[in-house]
């Protein structure tokens, strides 16, 4: 229980910690938000009216303990909804994400003119939903590439996709986006270009493709990263042991190296998970996948101030989460690890 | 191997495998305009905000314009029409503005338009709480900083007398006032708009088209559908018009040539001149109007361009027809700093050219004589140039090196992100040499003049004026000609701005900016239209049931 209060206190700390260098970074910027409203094209006075209705007149230390003081509270009234058609909130509360009676109050995009937190509450879970379909197929590819080198005998298909491998690796993922885009998307029209659909059916059709491209992309990493692990388990005395007592090899890599295998990907496959969900931005650009990633970037390059702390805030909790779930897989996959730190962090 | 050579490769083959693509064919053989079917557009770009009286991007205009109808309007050739207005009349002295408007006008909402609806707007749009980034354009109604300073609950230059006329009174004469009022900034909006701007408020007007419910989402696109009850019997044509936003031009090229996208805007250089060599594509291109104009302005406030002739020097050894073939389907060459597409240009006006010599004698009488054989003498010091990461800006800042390494200036490059530019190259004594550009906020040389060159949009930091030029006789004959109503005469003035503007450089002037616009054969009806790019009431579809 005291490893579990702090864990959350260094949780919370770090996320403290994340908000604060993100404010205060962001101001030192030399940039102006108010002018970046506007329009770069705006007059001073015009400009400076704009300045005085977001707060940004008031000192730094103010607007970063109003900040703070407003992130998170407790209310009975109703807070920002999704739903346009929904009763407006009270002024006070017209920016708050509420659960139950907590409300996180984000503040609100200077550029969207809409509540952080419902923006993000929009689009975090597109964010997951394309993070998980990508690590579905990173998993598929590989594993099932690193599996197919192993097993298949005279080591030809495994040094073959080794090398293939460093080739893949070298493509960055807007080229083999625009390349599936154009295969699948424009010569044989199976898939939607890009987009996020109306129903779930178009949903499930246009996460195909960005979801590839990352997995191709991820996957090809994995596989060189399972490979090695695999082969390191071959190399170990019980799978020795285990060929000599006369074990079929396809039994020794399924049964007894992929098993002590799982421990570090396991971990890498958790850890991406936080990764992708605020990382995809490219992907998430080219495929227009609402996400929080293209989000985030819009945020810091329009110098948005709530909407950049809202994104950076989230993705964080994306990662210190997956952080945590890595470590709860780690201790179901090893049991010796049960009620112990992680050791090993991955990539 | 380099990652960047091996998908450029691999996505060239790809490409190269593809036939060249030709327009997709009108179904029928008649003139004459049929109604239906959805218009599809799409751009790079997001618009942040559609009420017209906060909306801050380019793109929000021409959907406001098809959204909002205003007293007076651009019509086809850029002059200024009644819209919403029957007619209107200015008085002797120049300072008042009557309008007398139609009647029987219906808001989406189903409500009449009165004069009064149209004072209720401008005051909503001049509010002190409204985001508005025009406001201070019209500065000159009379009471305009009362209200803003919110000393008086009303605007007292604009008034309703009676239900179908709108009084509004200026503080002096002002040439620049009419095309403004024919921007969509002050276009009359439904009462459920409020006296003040709101966030969540959905744009609802009186114009050819009203938002889909549910039409808008944001960061994605946004559908318009026609407004049975429009003013202009007969009008519009199409069903729905729906703009994309965000859609990278690949994926913009890859829709267009399915028919996915009905206007392609964002058509890449490659793209653009095979298409314009191609007699295919003769009939399915156009140029939008050149609005938007670039050039490099020197600080006169540090040195050495503190020195005139140092400036001569730089705007002489500019060879803009290198900068030209940079982007030729886009840039025009462009000496002055009134771009082709806005009212007060003068192609014979006098404007800048390249001659090397010329800059060598300037240099020589700045104190610095180069010897381009030897490459002896020269500025001795390095000048730094500002400009943001953005693929033409970095190109152009290489030319720039090159042409005034020529003339015996060092310069260094210095690209940053644009946030950071703007705050850079506002400050004072910050940045000596920098990228600029401008965008007409409304069709006349005034707006070019007003903003970038007089001492009155120089601030400390924030303002408009890079090149910190203070020259009051300047500034006075830009006052005068927004004070001169007749157009001849403030085209004289014009053209003393000009002549000043070569005798003094505080830019080197280098282009003007036009985008080229593809159609497939289906749309008819359309040309970019002069201030809105596209008028969707005058576009209709002419697709065969196949397409």
């Amino acid at each position: 229980m005291t490893r579990f209060l702090r864990r959350i206190l260094s949780t919370l700390l770090v996320l403290f910690a994340v908000v604060s260098a993100t404010f205060f970074v962001s101001q030192v910027l030399p940039s102006d938000p108010a002018r970046l409203v506007a329009g770069p094209q705006a007059r001073p006075k015009d400009v400076e009216r704009i300045r005085l209705q977001l707060g940004l007149d008031r000192p730094v230390l103010v607007q970063y303990t109003s900040y703070l003081r407003r992130l998170v509270h407790v209310s009975t009234e109703s807070g920002a909804s999704l739903d346009l058609a929904a009763a407006p909130p009270s002024e006070a509360h017209k920016n708050c994400g509420t659960l139950g009676p907590v409300h996180f109050d984000l503040g609100r995009s200077y550029q969207m003119r809409r509540p952080v937190a419902v923006l993000i509450a929009e689009r975090f879970p597109r964010s997951i939903a394309l993070a998980i379909a990508a690590l579905f197929v990173q998993l598929l590819v590989g594993l099932g590439l690193a599996l197919w080198g192993t097993l298949t005998p005279n080591g030809r298909v495994d040094r073959a996709l080794y090398r293939g491998s460093a080739v893949g690796l070298s493509v960055p993922t807007f080229v083999l986006g625009i390349v599936l885009q154009y295969i699948f998307a424009y010569r044989l029209a199976w898939l939607p270009i890009d987009g996020f659909g109306e129903t779930f059916l178009a949903r499930a059709h246009a996460i195909v493709l960005p979801a590839l491209t990352l997995g191709i992309y991820g996957g090809i990493g994995f596989y060189r990263m399972a490979r090695s692990e695999l082969q390191n388990a071959l190399g170990e005395d019980y799978a020795r042991s285990a060929r000599a007592k006369g074990a079929a090899r396809t039994r020794v890599v399924l049964v007894h190296a992929l098993r002590n295998a799982a421990i570090p990907l396991v971990t890498v496959i958790a850890l991406d998970l936080g990764t992708l969900i605020g990382g995809a931005v490219v992907t998430e650009s080219l495929f227009r996948w609402p996400g929080v990633a293209a989000l985030s970037v819009s945020a810091l390059l329009d110098r948005d101030g709530p909407l950049l702390l809202g994104t950076v805030l989230v993705t964080s909790i994306a990662i210190v989460l997956s952080n945590l779930f890595a470590d709860s897989l780690y201790s179901i996959v090893d049991p010796r690890m049960r009620g112990k730190e992680r050791a090993v962090t991955g990539r | 191997m380099n990652r960047l050579a091996l998908g450029s490769f691999l996505f060239l083959g790809l490409a190269c495998s593809e036939p060249p693509s030709t327009p997709i064919p009108r179904a029928g053989t008649g003139d004459e305009p049929r109604y239906g079917g959805t218009l599809t557009v799409a751009t790079f770009a997001n618009i942040r905000g559609l009420d017209p009286q906060a909306a801050a991007d380019a793109l929000a205009a021409e959907i406001d314009e098809a959204v909002f109808a205003g007293l007076i309007d651009f019509d086809d050739k850029g002059a200024i029409v009644p819209d919403l207005a029957e007619s209107y009349e200015l008085s002797k002295d120049g300072t008042t503005y009557t309008f007398h408007l139609r009647s029987g006008v219906l808001f989406h909402d189903g409500n009449e338009l009165f004069a009064r609806d149209v004072v209720r707007s401008i005051e909503r749009a001049l509010h002190a709480d409204t985001p508005n980034p025009f406001a201070s354009f019209f500065r000159r109604i009379e009471g305009f900083d009362d209200f803003q300073n919110k000393k008086t609950p009303h605007l007292v230059g604009a008034t309703a007398p009676d239900d179908r006329t709108v009084v509004i009174h200026l503080s002096e004469p002002d040439a620049t006032m009419l095309p403004l009022l024919a921007l969509t900034n002050l276009r009359p909006v439904c009462a459920n708009a409020g006296a003040t701007y709101s966030d969540t408020w959905l744009p609802c007007g009186a114009g050819p088209f009203k938002l889909e419910a549910g039409g808008w989402d944001r960061g994605r696109s946004v559908t318009i559908v026609r407004n049975k009850d429009y003013f202009r019997k007969g009008l519009p044509y199409l069903d729905r018009v729906t703009m994309l936003f965000n859609v990278n031009p690949v994926s913009q090229a890859l829709r267009f040539r399915r028919g996915e996208i009905d206007i392609f805007r964002d058509i890449s250089n490659g793209v653009g001149l095979q298409w314009l060599r191609d007699p295919r594509w003769k009939d399915n291109l156009f140029y939008e109007p050149p609005h938007s104009m670039g050039g490099f302005a020197m600080n006169t406030e540090m040195a050495p361009f503190d020195n005139v002739e140092v400036r001569r020097a730089v705007a002489s050894a500019v060879n803009r027809e290198h900068y030209r073939l940079l982007k030729p389907t886009q840039l025009t060459i462009l000496g002055q700093a009134i771009p082709q597409g806005v009212d007060g240009f003068n192609p014979r006006a006098a404007a800048q050219t390249f001659d090397r010599a010329a800059a060598l004698e300037h240099m020589k009488r700045a104190g610095y004589p180069f010897d381009p054989v030897t490459k002896k003498g020269g500025y001795p010091e390095t000048i730094r140039f500002v400009g943001y990461r953005q693929g033409l800006i970095e190109l152009e800042a290489q030319l720039l090196q090159q042409d005034l390494a020529e003339i015996g200036i060092r310069m260094e490059i210095a690209l940053v992100s644009f946030p950071t530019y703007l705050a850079m190259t506002s400050q004072r004594k910050s940045v000596a040499l920098s990228e600029q550009a401008w965008s007409a906020d409304f069709p006349e040389a005034y707006d070019f003049y007003e903003a970038l060159l007089t001492s009155r949009s120089i601030a400390d930091s924030g303002g408009s004026n890079a090149a910190f030029y203070n020259n009051p006789k300047f500034d006075s004959l830009v006052d005068d000609a927004r004070r001169e109503l007749d157009r001849e005469k403030r085209q004289k003035i014009y053209d003393q701005l000009s002549q000043i503007l070569v005798e003094d450089a505080p830019w080197a002037f280098v282009e003007s900016y036009r985008l080229l616009n593809a159609t497939h054969g289906y749309v008819r009806g359309y040309r970019p239209h002069p201030t809105w790019a596209r008028d969707y009431k005058s576009i209709w579809l002419d697709r065969g049931a196949t397409q």
